[in-house]
């Protein structure tokens, strides 16, 4: 009970009047990581229910783990295919890391790949940590409310969306203008209608596209060039696709792309946590799913001469680029989609009719879950109001066809 | 009315009134002229014409406007200016009125222009009116430039076409933050100037629907 | 004031200040309309003496221009000058639009997507002998990424090697496909060669991480499409149904006469 003790005897420094009144807020932080709040509800009526937002963002956290271990392996399995190639390994201190720890550039060695992949991730992960958590920390101090847990969600899902070489200073801006702008300028957690972490990707996207977008980002090797599989789709065909890469490469996740985004089936794994501990909604996740394959099976039916994208059936779509991630982590953020029954299921299908046809129709943006996201997080009130006024009017309806109904009887 | 002094009257929209950052009028012309800065400058030089010449014959033959047609005759006015100007820009300053394009014609539907006209030409001397123009025009121009400072600068790495951050392409150090050079990017710094000139100047937050309570663990744990 | 919003007041008023601001417009367009057109030539001349590496900060655009440079209306079809119409006066793109002077493309042979092509096309040349110019400079235009590009092709009095390639218009993203205005871009382009041998396929292309030979040109990083419509624009306007039949003509010259 040190710990206990310790912060006890500190805490009354941080109330009102006290020394450190203003960093309340860090220390609340510290308090609850160790022990459960202490304040309980007084008044009569309330939920009896272990669960509350610190245990909902740990859980999210910890079903990002599959995909995000898996990514490691993969940035580095990756990386050390090319070098094996003959492309060079970028020198510096990872490279010197990777040495001392596994000796290798062996793409057939599990450690050499995973150790190469967290030199390349944790940077990026520290970093968004390191500089998000001094946002957050700040207008909570400024602002007199709670450090949020929220935040552990959003910078390990804006970490695993980047890919593997993207300068650190860059992850710095990102998640900074996707804290404050993002979040922090609507007040904060709960607040935000956009999700974070998607809108610090999408100011990467259109500040700095040259270092997350293209064809020589996704593979850490000198030289190495190296297209994600849905630009390559988009360039040459579904045929140049299948040469090189099986569906079920993309399904386990042995192709290049950002760093969590790459496994489906680790996605998955997360996912089905997700809903069994029912953190994350099936309805959006329905939602996506339905609006993709049936997009995507219109635009193969339709068929295109011109434009070999429309010839991408669903179940690629579903694999590759960050389709299953953003379906299972990004759409289902409880804050910015969509909060009624229809409404999910509707808010999905925006989401995945959206990302089909960016990915097929518009030239510039090969992948488009980003930009459906956060463009169906700008409906979700709008999907919200719609349905509940829809259901207004029909218990009024019902109201007034029961009461000239009863008055009828009585007449 | 009459009490107003000349000094009042040009700088309070300027930085107490702007018809940006406070009213928020004219911010389509706002986000699409200010990637760099002389673009801005001359747009903002443009819109201070518009509005001071507006108001000042809008408010020479307010005496004789029906009301029944009144906004239609400040429109004529306005639109009549807008198209010298755009003339003038044409003949005297062609690569700047090349970049603005169609943004000079914009400034008939610049609410600020007609605004004015209507709010206070209408009813005040053409002297004032014309101060009153020049001091709208003015407050617009302030934003357009410090929006198009940031934007060339972070965008561009240069102020007023000079290099002060030499970007990589050019052999430098600087990445230019291509969002900047986007038209949404002036979305975010008027917002984020609205953000720091209402922190400062307190009086223009407009009133909260509700507060957050702070720190209000310490009176529950009195009372366990 | 009641009077004021007598019927007959009323239109006075309008009356009055229709007639007031009309005179104020017109007379502003008619007085300005010289300065206006001669800014525009000023503008397309120092940008045909840019990408011909002709202009220097500075220099009497119009003098300069006058003195190195002859215009010339070619037939596209046979490549033969044609006095059919003024090359001082003459608006291709006008021409383009007009069923009498152009043709419609088949979605085959429109590599470049501008659907019309005009049948007269004005050049630029440098130096005096019209059958052995210094410089030949051809205005091309094509689609884009985000829409059409307009510029102009520079090239040595073989009609093979290039000198430049500039556009005035664009609407690429800036940092991606805006980087066609860079100047270390278009440096890459002069002395590249269009055909490999005395054809009219031009074999100039934009090519991925690394030009190697002489035909290539490094393609805009980050930036494929773009890419890929430069260098559409390029076959198709180098191509017989472009500039072919015309530069077909200079293949037995020397470089630069």
């Amino acid at each position: 009970m040190g710990i206990r003790n310790t912060l006890d005897k500190l805490e009354p420094h941080f109330h009102q009047g006290g020394k450190y009144e203003k960093f309340y807020a860090l220390y609340e932080a510290v308090d609850t990581i160790f022990y459960t709040p202490p304040d309980v509800t007084k008044s009569t009526a309330h939920v009896r229910d272990g669960i509350d937002l610190k245990r909902i963002m740990i859980t999210v956290w910890l079903c990002t783990f599959p995909a995000m271990f898996f990514g490691m392996y993969n940035a580095g399995l990756q990386a050390n295919m090319a070098i094996g190639d003959g492309f060079g390994a970028l020198s510096g201190w990872r490279e010197a890391i990777t040495m001392a720890l596994a000796g290798s550039h062996d793409p057939g060695s599990i450690w050499a790949n995973f150790v190469l992949g967290a030199t390349y991730f944790l940077p990026i992960y520290l970093m968004t940590f390191v500089v998000g958590g001094f946002w957050e920390v700040l207008f909570a101090v400024k602002r007199g409310h709670e450090v949020n847990e929220g935040f552990f969600v959003t910078s390990v899902l804006y970490a695993l969306i980047l890919p593997a070489t993207i300068p650190l200073w860059q992850v710095a801006l990102g998640i900074t203008f996707g804290v404050v702008i993002g979040k922090e300028i609507f007040g904060g957690t709960g607040k935000n209608f956009l999700n974070p972490a998607l809108t610090g990707r999408a100011f990467l996207y259109f500040a700095y596209p040259a270092q997350i977008s293209g064809d020589s980002v996704w593979v850490p090797a000198d030289g190495y060039t190296g297209a994600t599989a849905l630009s390559a789709a988009a360039q040459n065909g579904m045929g140049a696709v299948q040469q090189a890469y099986s569906w079920w490469d993309a399904f386990l996740g042995f192709i290049p792309g950002s760093v969590g985004e790459t496994s489906t089936l680790a996605i998955l794994i997360g996912a089905v946590v997700l809903l069994i501990t029912r953190i994350a909604s099936w309805r959006i996740m329905l939602g996506v799913f339905v609006g993709m394959a049936l997009t995507a099976m219109l635009f193969t039916t339709i068929g295109s001469n011109s434009n070999p994208m429309f010839g991408m059936p669903w179940y690629w779509h579903f694999v590759l680029g960050g389709f299953a991630f953003g379906m299972v982590f990004m759409a289902t953020d409880p804050v910015s989609a969509s909060m009624t029954d229809r409404g999910k299921l509707l808010f999905g299908l925006l989401i995945g009719v959206m990302t089909v046809l960016i990915r097929v129709v518009n030239p510039a943006f090969p992948e488009g879950i980003m930009l459906a996201i956060l463009f169906a997080n700008l409906f979700a009130p709008m999907i919200d109001h719609f349905f509940v006024q829809a259901n207004i009017k029909r218990r009024q309806k019902r109201d007034a066809a029961y009461s000239t109904a009863t008055t009828e009887e009585a007449t | 009315m009459a009490a107003d002094s000349v000094k009042d009257v040009v700088l309070s929209p300027v930085f107490k009134n702007n018809p940006i950052a406070l009213q928020v009028l004219g911010i389509c012309s706002a986000l699409a002229v200010t990637n760099s800065m002389s673009v801005s400058l001359v747009m903002g030089l443009a819109v201070i014409a518009v509005t001071a010449c507006s108001n000042l014959f809008v408010s020479l033959i307010r005496q004789h406007i029906p009301s029944s047609i009144r906004i239609i005759v400040q429109m004529t006015i306005i639109a009549s200016l807008v198209i010298v100007v755009d003339q003038v820009l044409k003949a005297y300053a062609y690569e700047m009125s090349k970049q603005l394009s169609v943004f000079v014609g914009l400034i008939i539907t610049n609410c600020i222009v007609m605004g004015r006209a209507e709010a206070y030409a209408m009813q005040n001397g053409p002297v004032m009116s014309f101060l009153d123009g020049v001091g709208n025009g003015l407050g617009y121009a302030m934003i357009l430039l410090v929006v198009g400072f940031f934007r060339e600068l972070f965008g561009s790495g240069s102020v007023f076409g000079f290099t002060v951050l030499t970007p990589v392409q050019d052999g430098g150090w600087y990445v230019p933050n291509g969002l900047m050079l986007l038209p949404p990017s002036a979305f975010f710094v008027i917002g984020l100037m609205i953000w720091v000139l209402r922190s400062i100047r307190t009086e223009q937050v407009e009133k909260a629907e509700y507060r957050i309570v702070a720190n209000s663990k310490a009176k529950i744990k009195e009372s366990v | 004031m009641a009077s004021n919003n007598s019927i007959k007041k009323t239109l006075t008023v309008a009356l009055a200040l229709c007639i007031v601001c009309s005179v104020v417009v017109s007379t502003a367009a008619v007085v300005l309309q010289p300065t206006q057109q001669k800014n525009q030539e000023l503008d397309r001349k120092s940008n045909i003496l840019q990408v011909a590496n002709l202009y220097e900060p500075g220099m009497d655009v119009d003098d300069a221009f006058d003195e190195l440079i002859t215009s010339r209306v070619i037939n596209l079809k046979t490549g033969e000058y044609s006095d059919r119409f003024d090359p001082q006066s003459y608006d291709q793109f006008d021409a383009a639009k007009d069923p009498a002077t152009s043709r419609t493309l088949s979605g085959e042979e429109d590599s470049a997507g501008i659907g019309r092509e005009e049948m007269y096309s004005t050049v630029y040349l440098v130096g005096d002998d019209p059958d052995d110019p210094d410089q030949i400079i051809l205005p091309i235009r094509g689609q884009g990424l985000w829409g059409l590009m307009r510029g102009f092709f520079a090239i040595e009095g073989d009609g093979n090697t290039i000198v430049g390639l500039s556009y005035y218009s664009h609407s690429e993203t800036p940092g991606l496909g805006g980087e066609v205005d860079n100047p270390r871009w278009k440096a890459k382009w002069q002395g590249k060669k269009i055909y490999a041998e005395d054809g009219m396929n031009p074999d100039i292309s934009l090519v991925k991480g690394g030009a190697e030979s002489k035909y290539e040109v490094d393609a805009l990083s980050g930036a494929t499409l773009t890419s890929r419509g430069v260098t559409n624009m390029l076959h198709f306007w180098l191509s017989e149904s472009g500039f072919g039949p015309y530069l077909a003509r200079f293949h037995g010259n020397s470089e630069g006469a």
